[in-house]
């Protein structure tokens, strides 16, 4: 049972929320919707879901017109960012609430909650009020409303951007071992996250949206290895992959008073405009390096992210360490070059360090 | 911090409450105990000869206060029904809606007492418009001189002057209400009318329990579309509590009776009050 959508667009205002959007979901896979905010991310969703409705556009399941569907027959699931659940029901009332709209048997009700609540580890909190749970409680517990309908489509809508770093660590491992647990077998997931690092952990079909439009699709390790675009490049990379605008000639790239020895798949590129893509993990710290003036060190968990400086150009090297530097500081910094992108003057991919368009 | 001046701010607050509710109360419950009439009028003390007489020797009172709460019931259970499905339906996203809104408010800027008046002539059996109308099907209802018509047309004047108040308590309410759980229900397969059942309704229960209880409390006072319409007839069979006090009190001057029946009234209303909204809060909040 295929989700088949043909050129999906809603523009209620000047701008477009959905822009041509096709495509093709086959059950039993998950889908991920990668974009940063205000992509369009959810508005998909919600089409898919049906509470909204495109200006054009069809969406066909299981080789039906879904849109013609109300959305209340539609049999899909959705967990949104907010914690979304019925404050005037207790937990097991909540869980319970998509089945008691069908006529189901009170005892396979009941069966079907508590595996529902076993799953997302509230086994015991069935009768508590939803007022009461932390913010991660609330959220599994619409995740266990949402997984007890067995529904052929789940959403995602960012379901774990509300919560504290420890705690979406911890979700985020329960979500993989729950997908992979055979629960999708014949359900249509669909994920959508603005952090480039989920993505590539659920590993599954990326979508890369910006600004209503598909930018790329493919598996994660293909977005993460093969970005099409200087637009996928920076989305799909935390923090956004630099771009130094240099000039390749003689087999050296050159900018801001540097030259760098090109890498085999660089070196016949000799076009004007040339941008250079860079991961800031692929940037390291060396003390025979190039100078760099220090304009920003933030240290953000484990790793110290430093913002540099020369000429006009700025970049962001991640060390996976906590250093402290002051602003102005100078430090001397190594490019791993052969793990460089190239990208044409109009953003399109010129050349992959993993093979993508050698040329 | 020095709270020793505190009572001299209060003060103000305090002598106007003393003035006009607390001091009211005492001398309502001194007068109760008199026999303050036209050819007697002096607060002597008569002990509970009134309290005697209104518990065993005079069933007019009880008949109107059973006829005061049938009336209030009903006219405030109707309300709550045509309000609720008013609100409900300019809730939504519909065309006009804020000329449906302010539309449902109309009656309650009129005036009552001028209201009654004009539905008096509505309702008149002979010239009345209704029964012009009602005269082609052969038929001509006596409203306002038969026995039961007549607590019905009280009722139907109460409903269409008191619904817009239900009205604007319960929209205020609905617009209130989160989004969310609607969003959540659609997505959980709940059909418009379920999702009324099982959302709407349930998460409106603490606004519906107040705006009952405001509009019971409000309803139990009913007098001026009485006064005007019926003015209790035929014979007693629109005559309110209220009213009945009215007539012994400021008819007939028996000023101590009346003081008795008003103090029994309150008390009557206060528990009985109390009692609806601790059931209306165990039914509907199932508490």
């Amino acid at each position: 049972m295929d989700l088949v959508a043909n050129n999906l667009s809603y523009k209620p205002d000047d701008q477009y929320h959905l822009n041509e959007v096709s495509f093709n979901f086959k059950e039993g896979n998950l889908y991920t919707i990668l974009g940063r905010t205000l992509s369009g991310k959810t508005t998909l969703l919600k089409t898919i879901a049906g509470l909204l409705t495109p200006d054009s556009g069809e969406i066909e399941f299981d080789g039906k017109n879904f849109l013609k569907i109300p959305v209340w027959e539609r049999n899909v699931a959705m967990v949104y960012q907010q914690f979304i659940n019925y404050p005037h029901l207790n937990v097991f009332e909540n869980i319970a609430f998509p089945l008691k709209q069908r006529k189901i048997d009170q005892s396979i009700i009941n069966e079907k909650v508590m595996d529902a609540l076993k799953s997302v580890g509230l086994l015991g909190y069935e009768n508590r009020k939803i007022q009461e749970l932390s913010g991660g409680q609330q959220q599994r517990v619409s995740l266990a409303r949402s997984l007890v309908k067995n529904a052929k489509i789940l959403l995602l809508d960012e379901p774990l951007v509300n919560l504290d770093y420890k705690l979406r660590e911890q979700l985020r491992e329960e979500f993989k071992n729950l997908f992979s647990k055979g629960l999708a077998d014949e359900t249509i997931l669909i994920y959508s996250t603005t952090d480039p690092r989920e993505t590539m952990e659920l590993n599954g079909e990326v979508i890369v949206l910006d600004e209503g439009k598909v930018l790329q699709v493919g598996p994660a390790k293909e977005i993460f290895e093969n970005p099409n675009s200087l637009k996928v490049a920076e989305i799909s990379n935390d923090p956004p992959m630099n771009i130094i605008e240099a000039k390749i000639s003689d087999n050296q790239i050159r900018f801001e008073g540097i030259d760098v020895e090109a890498p085999q798949h660089l070196s016949k590129l000799t076009e004007d405009g040339l941008k250079i893509g860079l991961r800031s993990s692929d940037i390291e710290l060396n003390e025979n390096g190039h100078e760099f003036e220090v304009e920003l060190a933030e240290i953000s968990g484990s790793e110290t992210l430093l913002h540099l400086k020369r000429g006009d150009t700025k970049i962001i090297v991640s060390i996976e360490e906590v250093l402290n530097f002051k602003i102005h500081d100078k430090v001397k910094i190594n490019f791993k070059i052969d793990r460089a992108y190239a990208f044409h003057a109009d953003g399109k991919l010129a050349s992959s360090p993993f093979g993508g368009l050698n040329g | 911090m020095n709270f020793k001046h505190k009572y001299f701010f209060l003060f103000p607050g305090l002598f106007v409450l003393i003035g006009i509710l607390i001091f009211p109360i005492i001398f309502v419950v001194r007068l109760s105990l008199s026999g303050w009439n036209s050819y007697n009028p002096g607060l002597d003390y008569i002990g509970l000869e009134n309290y005697i007489r209104l518990f065993t020797d005079d069933p007019r009172f009880w008949e109107s206060f059973f006829r005061l709460s049938f009336l209030s019931v009903t006219t405030v259970i109707l309300q709550y029904v045509i309000g609720f499905a008013l609100a409900h339906m300019v809730w939504k996203d519909i065309k006009f809606k804020r000329f449906f809104r302010v539309l449902f408010l109309v009656p309650m800027m009129t005036t009552p007492v001028i209201m009654t008046v004009i539905w008096r002539t509505f309702f008149h059996e002979s010239l009345g418009p209704v029964n012009d109308l009602l005269s082609v099907f052969g038929v001509a209802p006596k409203w306002l001189t038969d026995p039961v018509i007549a607590k019905f047309t009280v009722i139907i004047v109460e409903v269409w002057q008191w619904t817009p108040f239900m009205f604007l308590l319960l929209l205020a309410g609905l617009l209130s209400l989160p989004k969310e759980p609607f969003l959540a229900a659609a997505i959980d397969g709940a059909s418009p009318v379920r999702k009324f059942i099982y959302v709407t309704f349930p998460l409106m229960a603490p606004i519906s329990i107040g705006a009952i209880i405001i509009r019971l409390i409000e309803a139990s006072k009913i007098m001026d579309t009485v006064y005007v319409l019926t003015s209790g007839g035929p014979g007693t069979s629109t005559e309110t509590s209220s009213f009945y006090i009215f007539i012994k009190g400021l008819r007939e001057f028996q000023m101590g009776y009346a003081a008795s029946m008003s103090f029994t009234y309150l008390i009557i209303m206060i528990i009985s009050l109390t009692i609806i909204a601790k059931v209306l809060t165990k039914v509907l909040l199932k508490e």
